[in-house]
This record gives structure tokens, C-alpha cells and sequence, in this order.
């Protein structure tokens, strides 16, 4: 059965592609679901060549990021065409990465080019996933009268045939099929979040559309396209488990998202290794190499050196793998991270010195926003404090990220390792690293022209934490003169408050144009 | 500070720039016979495979006889040389030669004939003073592949301080000139008015800049000839410390300054170095051996305004140096006694020394070391934050040569442990590791389970973690199979 559904996809695609004639889009009946013409056989497929499906909507989005370095500014718009996919509700799904920074979205009935304005519900950047509702909900009622909403199908097992869906200039369906080889966890697109996926193999034909493909399963929806790698031809879903378990979420209208562990691991194969940890033959587990402060892994108890044997009642291999009764073999993060919600009880079994213990306690998040180095930031311009030319910001992944290749020297290099280390500041009580990120010559700041990327320490004899602390500072100058104190060269500097006041005037008028001095969010 | 970026190349090369004015050189004069052609076999050290010879290679440049039996020429030259030969113009002969005195951080080296005789009817070229702008000279020398003597001719474009490439980390006095100076000039004097006024030894490549060398001048020259009066090269001395411009009103006012356009603030004080031992960040240097330090950090030295450095350039280890200075806002004075600055040493190009190493059951261990990470190619940001920060944020006072485990030659016994080469060593058995030598005590150290040894690397939150009897059975092996003729040189 499986076979046949393959073989099915591969004629459907065979001849879309050479089904162009724009005079038949015509006879097509709008209404006519997917599923059915995918369940229709071989013969209705060829016989009628255009498919079309009644619950795919092209998203064209507009976006606009913030500058990282010259904060206050936007760089230029650009677009994203994708596709998305009706859910219930007229809600519509689309990777989180297509609406990331958008300015204007709207959604497009592939046929009748008909098009209404849309915004974001809901969007998780972590887990690389959004919804959208119309803007107007009168004028969505018209829009969305023909379109049927599509069910999630979770049960997607290794081995099961998919199609990943697009849509050709006409309005006509396109189908590549897809075989599931492999079941494991990757990183999404924000650097380090790490969920479940799917992997195929075969070549996906690109229409252009490539943001957020709808990849299907009889008919429901069994994930989006993550990406795909022309080079190896690997294509890797995001899976309808992960989509299921944000719009549970979302359902409530609260927001919680993925609760996070904040625990490194190591494996231990090397037999020495295990030799020294004591570990007999035949003794699985992960190392915990390290517990990151104020997360679910410091709150349970757990510490470095702990091997972890079983996590909610699965045993954990050396590989930190558990058997995942859908899956098979599967990172254990799954089961924290994945599949868990926020609140939901953890279990865990460690050997510490030898000695079998279990910690019990309640999956927990940390918000991107509580972290000292914020990991990535969407939607939101970076925050800043421009004071008489002088431009502080938070030290963040994003602002790194800007200078690309360059990061391999000199103070970007100690600023990306302070990113990666920054327990001495949060010891220090610091909830952001505020540094020196450039100086606008002014003439309060005459001589510091060339000054960057140093970190504050100290303004006017207040420690700074986070930019709220350096705003409150530099409205207590000592004499009319502010002190600020750098962890770097030059160490010292010193700016006159009154001038400081002018040249901030100044620039808000002046030709640096800036519209605001801050932005603390 | 001594160290910036670098784009200028040196030469092996040699050119005199003679002056114009004057008639013709006559080449068949004995006049010139002083300026000889250097022949120099090198053996490059291999970084990567410390344990081997090197790679042997060779170089021509030019050099010029300055008294009895001594010849002036480039550091670079003659660096990493394994056998060396003089020739003089009107002689085809080759006459070894050996180096007498060496001083890499200036780019200068002197030279003796083994059998000096030969060249004791040679008169020796004379030394004159620093040129004016705007005035000719002539660079004489070997470019590549040249048998007889080649003269360009140029003007004094510039007198500045600069980095002497040869290291990569010094700046000294040096004049730029517009006469061609090529690869093969490098050590051969350029001449105005019959004197020496300096020594070619470098210019850029590619497309930085056209028409433009430069040489060292006669007080670096003289320095360099000072220092080994005594038999030894010492090196130079540095304050160690960072100076920031005072330009802002507010800075100027908060300091306790007067506005006369005196006075520089210390912006950064190597702990290690002899400028910190008396000098603090936020200090105003306001004079150095009694003449005035302006906010930019000049000093007026012989009625021009230098690089307060210039004071500093100027004496030799042991020297002291008279400093004013305010510290909120009372006027102070000491004397600090100079020295050479050493944790910089190794920011910078090394030669004539052999790498030093220790293999331990296949895990090689060897110091950060600007060489070390040419050869490697270190990628590891880490590895390269701390080279690149190493004075900036003073980790030479933890670790004054970090020690890195450069690779994990493959064997049974370490083969968990290839993904964690580049690592930084931070401990072995329980033993802080601040330099190469520590590593050989910590290996031999029991730890408290002396079953195995553990190695802790920075930022690695896991133990590497050996069975001694499995590594010590496997480490003659590995040897063996590796090629590897001696487990450790850690140095003279």
C-alpha cells in the first residue's frame, strides 16, 4: 500500500510538469481536495493532470530586519513567498522563519490571485513555527468560503511515504513524494534548538515558493519542509508532532513554549572513561558535564559528574538515546524538550559517586529574554543607549552574528567568548552584558571617536547590570561630569553632562537622524 | 605597545640606495667592495611535526662590511641559517661565514668571515646620521639572482615609527624611501653622501602601496651595535604600558589637568611589565626624563616631536627612565627601572629555536606560540581568543606559555580523545599547567585514583581521562609507528 502511494506521487509530478496550459485551470473544480485526488488512482491523476488542493494559501511576506550594529535603523525590506496551510479556524501555519521580522503578510488563493492582508497569532521561534489570522475578519469570511482546513497526522513512522506539496504559477498542485529513512533530532534555525525531524531522500523540484512547504500523508498534513539539501538530496521535515504541540499551546491563549533542560552531555563509550567513572560493563547512561544556573536541570538536583540512566521511565543509552516506541532510537531530548510541556513532571535516575538516586521535580522554560546573551531576537529591534554619541547595547548572539568572518579577531573574539562563558557576569549579578558598541563623533565625545567594544562596568560609581541601570546612571552625573569605567583600554574615560545633553539633541536632529535615543524593552 | 597589524614583507634582498647629487659611481672603485652578497642555507623549524628536522631551504640578501672583520645585515637574512657564505663583488670566491651577534626584534644581525683575512684590505663603509626629507639616496645591493651590484635611487619620503615585520610584533624608528628596494635587497646599506643612513629591509607586497620601502636608521643601527658592545644582544626594553590620548575636555578636567596640552593617560599597565610596577590606569604621565609628554603621547627629543616611545627605545636593559606623573590630581615621580617585556615575545615570529613538544601515548603537547598557530592553522576560537587577548586581557599572569594539545596521533589507546585536539590544557592530575615544562611533572604525578591519568582541558567540561598501564604500554609504540625520534624537547 505504501508503494502504491509512492508511485502515485511520481506520475502526478510527471505530468504537472508538462500540464501548462493555463486554458485548463479553468475546468478545474476549486473544491476538489487533495486527499482525493491523491486516493483517486493512477488513472484520474494523468487523465485530469492538474491537481489542486483547497487548503494550501500562498503567504507572500514582506520583512525588514533591524540593523544589529546601527540599532536604530531597519536594513532594507525584502521578501518571502511560501506556502501555507489552513488549519481549523481559518488559522494558517507557516514556518516560523518565513514571518521572522515581517513588516507586511498576506495570503494569495493560488488560483484566483484573490489576496487578503494577514498577522501573526502565534510564533515560536525556537520550534520554527507560526500561525496567522486575517487581519479583517469581515473581509476573511469571502476569502476563506471555499477553503477546507487540513488535519495533523502525528503517527508518521520511519519508512512511510509522504509528498511534499507545491504550488506551480497556475495554481496547480505539484507533488514530490517522499520516503521517511530516518527519525532523529536536528537543529531548527535558531542556532542551538534542537527537535525532532524527519529525513528523506529524493529531489525536491523547487517552484520558487520555497518558505514553508506543506509535506502530506493521506491527505493531512504531516509536517513542513525544514530544508533541503540539493547537494545530497536529503530533505528534512519539520513533524506534525512538534506543530501538534505548539498549537496545544497556543490553544489556551497563553503562550508557554518548550520547556528547556539546561544540561550538556557527554557520552560515554570510551572505555577508559567509563573505567574511571566507575561504570561496570554493560552500564549505560550520559555524563552531565554541565548545569546551566536557574534551569530545569539545576532545579532537580542534578550535578556535574552525575551519569543519567533513565529519564521519565526510559532508560538512557551511552549515546544518550532512548527507545522511543514510535521512532525507535531517539535523543533523549525528545522526551524533555519535545514532547513535553512546561509544568510536566520529571523523573530522573542518576548514579552520583556510585550510588543510585532519583530526582524528581517539573519541566521548566528559560525565556530567550531572562538569558544574559540573548540567543536570537525576532520582531524586536536590539536594544540601545545612545548618550552624547556614545553606543552602548547588550551583548547578544545577534549582534555577533553581524560581523560574519570577522569574529576571528581581536575584541570580537573576546566578546563572542564572553558570549559563550558569561558566568562571571551573571555571579557578578548582571541580567545583560552591557558593553561600548561604537561612538558617533560628537564633541562631548571628542578623543573616544575610535573607542569599541569595550564592556561598562561602572557609571558614575553604579555597577552596571543591564541598560536600565546605565540609563539611570548617566542621569547622576558627580559634578557635572559622568565617569565611566571599562573593563578594557582604555579603562577610563570621562564625558561633560551638559554637552553630552546638547550633542544628544543633536543627534536626534542633527545628521546622524537618530528617532531615539533608546530602546529598552 | 609593540604589536599591530602587519602587511609590509621583508625582504631577502639586498639594495643600497647611493646618492645622485654626486658624480657617477664607479663600481671598479674599491669604494663598494665592502658591500657583499650573503648566501644563506635555512632550515625552516617544522611546527607541526616538532620532533622533526624541518624543511631546508635557502636565501640571498646583502650585507656590508662595518669594521674589522664584522658584517651589518638583516635579522631575516640570516635567520634559521645552517650554513652561510659571503661574496664580494670583484671576488666570485665564497667565503663562509658565521653570525657573530643576532637581534630579531630590530631586524639586525652581524656577521664574521670564518677566515676573515680576505677582507682586511676592505675599507669599511661609514655611518652617518638621520637623512632630511625630501633629500636622495641610494640603495645598493643583490637583488635575486644577481651576481653584480644593483643601485636604485629615491627620496626620504617619511620618518616614522613602524612594525618591523621580521617579528611582527616590534615598531621602531624607520625611513620610508621611493627608490625600488626588492626581494635580495634586504640588508644592504643605503647611502647618502657617501655614508651609510640606513639599512633596507623591507616593503610591501602586492597592492597596499607602490614605490614605497623602507629601511632602519642609523639609531636603531647604533643601538643594536651599543647593546653587543658588552658580547651579548639584549634585546629591548619596554614601559609596558598603553598610553591614551587626552582629548576630551571632561577627561582633561577630571584628571586635574591644566589646559597646556601636557600630560598622557595610562590606558592600560601590563602588571608584568616595568611600566606597572609603578604606573595605574587613569595615571597622567606628564614627562619622561625631564622633557614634557603632549596629551597625543609625543615628547620632544633634539627639537622634534617623537613617539614618546622614542625615550624608551633608546636605553638598554638594566636603564632606568625618570617618570612625572599625576595621580588624583597630586603630581608624582619615579624611577622605573627598564626590561624587556617577555609575554609578548611570543606574539611574534621565533627563529633559530628548535619547537619545543612532548608526546604523551600519542597526545602532543605543545606552547601557544605565534609559529605554533601559523603551522597548525588553529581554527579553535578559543585558542585564538587567547592568543589574540593574551596582553589585553592579561592571561600570560595565569598562564605565562598556555599549553596546547596540538594533535592526537591515532592509536587504540586515544582514540575517544581526536575530537579534543586544539584543546588548551588547564590541569593534569590535579596540577595547574602554566607552561610546557609543568606537563612532564604532572604526567609523572599520581592521582588520587593512580590508576589513570586525567587531563582537564579549558572550557571542556569533561575529563580526558587515560589508563595508565593501557597509555604507557601504547606510548613506545605510537613512537614507532609516528616516527617520532624523542618524546620531548622542552627547550636548552
Amino acid at each position: 500500500m505504501k508503494t502504491l502511494f509512492f508511485l502515485l506521487g511520481s506520475l502526478i509530478l510527471a505530468t504537472t510538469v508538462t500540464a501548462q496550459n493555463p486554458d485548463r485551470l479553468e475546468d478545474e473544480g476549486a473544491a476538489k481536495g487533495p486527499a482525493e485526488a491523491i486516493r483517486g488512482g493512477a488513472r484520474a491523476a494523468v487523465s485530469e493532470a492538474i491537481i489542486k488542493s483547497s487548503s494550501l494559501l500562498k503567504v507572500n511576506v514582506t520583512y525588514q530586519s533591524f540593523s544589529p550594529h546601527i540599532p536604530w535603523q531597519k536594513e532594507s525590506p525584502g521578501a518571502r513567498r511560501g506556502l501555507g496551510v489552513v488549519l481549523k479556524g481559518n488559522e494558517i501555519l507557516v514556518t516560523a522563519q518565513m514571518v521572522a521580522d515581517s513588516t507586511y503578510i498576506e495570503l494569495e488563493q493560488p488560483e484566483s490571485g484573490q489576496k487578503l492582508t494577514a498577522k501573526v497569532k502565534a510564533v515560536d521561534y525556537e520550534a520554527n513555527v507560526a500561525v496567522l489570522v486575517a487581519e479583517n475578519p469581515e473581509r476573511a469570511k469571502a476569502f476563506f468560503a471555499e477553503v477546507k482546513p487540513m488535519e495533523l497526522d502525528t503517527g508518521v513512522r520511519i519508512g512511510d511515504g509522504l509528498s511534499v506539496w507545491q504550488i506551480g504559477p497556475a495554481g496547480d498542485l505539484i507533488v514530490t513524494p517522499l520516503r521517511v529513512s530516518k527519525v532523529q533530532t536536528a537543529e531548527y534555525f535558531v542556532e542551538g534548538s534542537v527537535f525532532l525531524v524527519y529525513e528523506g531522500n529524493g529531489i525536491v523540484r523547487t517552484e520558487g515558493n520555497s518558505f514553508t512547504l506543506p509535506v502530506v500523508k493521506g491527505g493531512k498534513l504531516a509536517g513542513l519542509l525544514l530544508r533541503y539539501d540539493s547537494k545530497n538530496q536529503v530533505t528534512t521535515v519539520l513533524p506534525a508532532p512538534i506543530i501538534d504541540h505548539f498549537l496545544k499551546d497556543t490553544a489556551d491563549g497563553k503562550y508557554e513554549g518548550f520547556p528547556n533542560l539546561g544540561v550538556e552531555f557527554q557520552l560515554t563509550l570510551d572505555d577508559q572513561f567509563r573505567d574511571y567513572l566507575k561504570m561496570k560493563e554493560g552500564d549505560a547512561g550520559m555524563y552531565v558535564s554541565q548545569v546551566m544556573k536557574g534551569m530545569t536541570g539545576e532545579k532537580l538536583g542534578l550535578k556535574e559528574g552525575d551519569i543519567i540512566t533513565s529519564v521519565n521511565g526510559f532508560d538512557i543509552d551511552s549515546r544518550g538515546n532512548y527507545r522511543d516506541p514510535q521512532y525507535g532510537t531517539l535523543s533523549v531530548s525528545h522526551v524533555v524538550r519535545g514532547r513535553a510541556f512546561v509544568g510536566d513532571a520529571l523523573k530522573v535516575k542518576v548514579m552520583r559517586e556510585g550510588k543510585e538516586m532519583t530526582l524528581e521535580g517539573q519541566l521548566a522554560r528559560k525565556n530567550p529574554a531572562e538569558m544574559i546573551v540573548s540567543p536570537y531576537r525576532f520582531d524586536r529591534g536590539p536594544n540601545y543607549l545612545l548618550a552624547g554619541g556614545l553606543l552602548f547595547q547588550e551583548l547578544s548572539k545577534s549582534y555577533l552574528e553581524g560581523f560574519g568572518r570577522d569574529r576571528q579577531s581581536g575584541p570580537i573574539l573576546r566578546l563572542a567568548r564572553l558570549a559563550k562563558s558569561p558566568e562571571a557576569f551573571e555571579e557578578k549579578g548582571c541580567k545583560k552584558i552591557i558593553f561600548l558598541s561604537a561612538v558617533l563623533p560628537t564633541p562631548s565625545a571628542q578623543g573616544y571617536e575610535r573607542m569599541g567594544g569595550q564592556i561598562v562596568e561602572e557609571v558614575n560609581g553604579v555597577v552596571i547590570t543591564d541598560l536600565t541601570t546605565l540609563d539611570a546612571a548617566l542621569k547622576k552625573p558627580i559634578a557635572g561630569v559622568h565617569t565611566i569605567r571599562l573593563g578594557e583600554f582604555p579603562h577610563l574615560i570621562h564625558i561633560d553632562a551638559v554637552a553630552m545633553e546638547r550633542d544628544n539633541m543633536a543627534i536626534i536632529t542633527g545628521g546622524y537622524r537618530v528617532g531615539s535615543l533608546k530602546r529598552i524593552e | 605597545m609593540k604589536f599591530a597589524l602587519v602587511s609590509a614583507s621583508t625582504f631577502l634582498a639586498v639594495s643600497l640606495l647611493l646618492e645622485v647629487k654626486a658624480q657617477p659611481i664607479d663600481l671598479n672603485s674599491s669604494a663598494w667592495d665592502g658591500v657583499v652578497n650573503i648566501d644563506a642555507s635555512m632550515q625552516v623549524p617544522d611546527y607541526r611535526e616538532p620532533w622533526n628536522g624541518g624543511r631546508p631551504t635557502g636565501g640571498s640578501g646583502t650585507g656590508f662590511l662595518i669594521g674589522k672583520n664584522r658584517f651589518l645585515t638583516n635579522a631575516h637574512v640570516v635567520s634559521n641559517a645552517t650554513k652561510l657564505v659571503i661574496r664580494s663583488s670583484n671576488d666570485p670566491e665564497p667565503h663562509p661565514a658565521r653570525i657573530v651577534h643576532i637581534a630579531h626584534d630590530c631586524d639586525l644581525a652581524l656577521l664574521e668571515a670564518v677566515d676573515g683575512k680576505h677582507f682586511d684590505h676592505l675599507k669599511p663603509v661609514e655611518m652617518g646620521g638621520i637623512p632630511k626629507l625630501n633629500t636622495e639616496v641610494i640603495a645598493v645591493g643583490y637583488p635575486i639572482g644577481g651576481d653584480r651590484i644593483s643601485v636604485t635611487r629615491g627620496v626620504v619620503s617619511r620618518i616614522d615609527f613602524r612594525q618591523y615585520s621580521h617579528s611582527g610584533v616590534d615598531s621602531h624608528l624607520s625611513i620610508q624611501v621611493d627608490a625600488a628596494i626588492n626581494p635580495g635587497n634586504s640588508g644592504g646599506p643605503v647611502i647618502q653622501d657617501g655614508k651609510v643612513v640606513g639599512v633596507a629591509f623591507q616593503g610591501y607586497s602586492g597592492n597596499v602601496a607602490q614605490n614605497v620601502g623602507y629601511m632602519i636608521p642609523v639609531p636603531v643601527i647604533q643601538r643594536f651595535l651599543k647593546d653587543v658592545e658588552d658580547g651579548k644582544y639584549d634585546h629591548y626594553v619596554d614601559l609596558a604600558i598603553s598610553d591614551f590620548p587626552i582629548e576630551n575636555p571632561a577627561q582633561r578636567k577630571a584628571l586635574g589637568l591644566k589646559e597646556d596640552g601636557i600630560g598622557v593617560m595610562v590606558g592600560s599597565a601590563e602588571p608584568a611589565g616595568s611600566g606597572g610596577k609603578v604606573l595605574e590606569i587613569g595615571d597622567v604621565i606628564v614627562a619622561m626624563d625631564g622633557s614634557a609628554v603632549f596629551n597625543n603621547g609625543l615628547i620632544k627629543l633634539d627639537d622634534e616631536l617623537v613617539n614618546m616611545n622614542e625615550v624608551v627605545e633608546r636605553k638598554f636593559a638594566g636603564d632606568s627612565i625618570d617618570i612625572e606623573f599625576l595621580r588624583g590630581g597630586k603630581m608624582m615621580k619615579e624611577t622605573v627601572k627598564l626590561a624587556r617585556f617577555d609575554p609578548y615575545v611570543r606574539l611574534g615570529n621565533l627563529y633559530d629555536e628548535r619547537p619545543r613538544y612532548l608526546v604523551f601515548a600519542g597526545l602532543v603537547f605543545q606552547p601557544l606560540e605565534r609559529n605554533l598557530m601559523d603551522a597548525h592553522n588553529i581554527q579553535d576560537p578559543l585558542v585564538n581568543y587567547l592568543f589574540d587577548n593574551f596582553l589585553g586581557d592579561k592571561l600570560y599572569v595565569d598562564k605565562p606559555e598556555p599549553v596546547i594539545l596540538t594533535q592526537v596521533l591515532p592509536d587504540e589507546v586515544n582514540t575517544f580523545l581526536t575530537p579534543y585536539a586544539h584543546g588548551v590544557v588547564e590541569e593534569i592530575n590535579g596540577q595547574k599547567i602554566t607552561r610546557l615544562a609543568d606537563v612532564k611533572a604532572a604526567l609523572a604525578k599520581e592521582n588520587d585514583d593512580k590508576r589513570f591519568v586525567v587531563i582537564k582541558l579549558m572550557e571542556v567540561n569533561r575529563p580526558l581521562v587515560l589508563r595508565r598501564d593501557l597509555a604507557e604500554e601504547a606510548h613506545p609504540r605510537i613512537m614507532k609507528t609516528y616516527n617520532i625520534p624523542q618524546d620531548a624537547f622542552l627547550g636548552e
